[in-house]
């Protein structure tokens, strides 16, 4: 019985365990956003309700329109028409996959929003959690040490 | 006595242990502006909070900025 307990304790803590740098993204994740070899994402986790995100998509959006990386957005809003409706106002063109069972975000765990994941080869390679000034100027910087 | 003390006490850890932790991307509600310490209508807390400076000579104190969406 304690046995079972604990079992049971250790594999639900394992599966909150988020991904961290220098881990690899599960296979059907990977297969999920479609990520080609040899490529580096730059994979952003966002919600129509958090302020950053919106404050920050806009600049993602340009380094998405001067070919500096190749952008994978997230929404994680309950209600994919929330997620829909920020995507247009914000005229974002990069490809959105919406996380409305929340697979994905759990997948990754991040502590923070938005989330920024590089990822080459299912790898990830760096992770920006939180609000960031001139993430375009960041991403671009970051995507000349990664590559 | 001392047994049903510890299984009291150890009864109690196990309540703590089952308090979940709010996730960034579950804190919708947290991030809604009702949700913010001035309220919907931080003109009113900010004049409440003049009347109350100009009464008590004092300020401050009074919470701080921030929905809780996990930003920073």
């Amino acid at each position: 019985m304690l046995k079972k307990t604990l079992y049971t304790l250790l594999v639900s803590t394992i599966g909150l365990m988020a991904l961290e740098t220098g881990e690899t993204i599960p296979q059907n994740i990977q297969e999920q956003l479609k990520l080609e070899n040899d490529k580096i994402y730059v994979v952003d986790f966002f919600a129509s309700w958090c302020k950053s995100c919106k404050k920050e998509l806009p600049l993602v959006e340009k380094v998405y329109q001067d070919k500096s990386a190749e952008i994978i957005g997230i929404n994680v809003d309950k209600n994919r028409e929330d997620g829909e409706k920020m995507v247009s106002d914000l005229a974002l063109s990069f490809p959105i996959v919406y996380d409305t069972d929340k697979t994905l975000v759990e997948t990754f765990n991040p502590l923070g929003f938005p989330a920024l994941y590089y990822v080459k080869n299912g790898k990830i390679l760096n992770i920006i959690f939180g609000a960031v000034d001139e993430i375009d100027k960041k991403i671009d910087a970051d995507m000349k040490v990664l590559k | 006595m001392q047994i049903t003390t510890i299984a009291l006490v150890a009864f109690l850890l196990m309540g703590c242990s089952m308090i979940e932790e709010v996730k960034p991307w579950e804190k919708e509600n947290l991030a809604k502006p009702i949700m913010q310490f001035e309220g919907l209508h931080p003109e009113v807390t900010k004049f409440e909070s003049h009347v109350y400076f100009s009464k008590e000579a004092s300020r401050g104190g009074s919470g701080v900025a921030g929905g809780g969406c996990g930003c920073n």
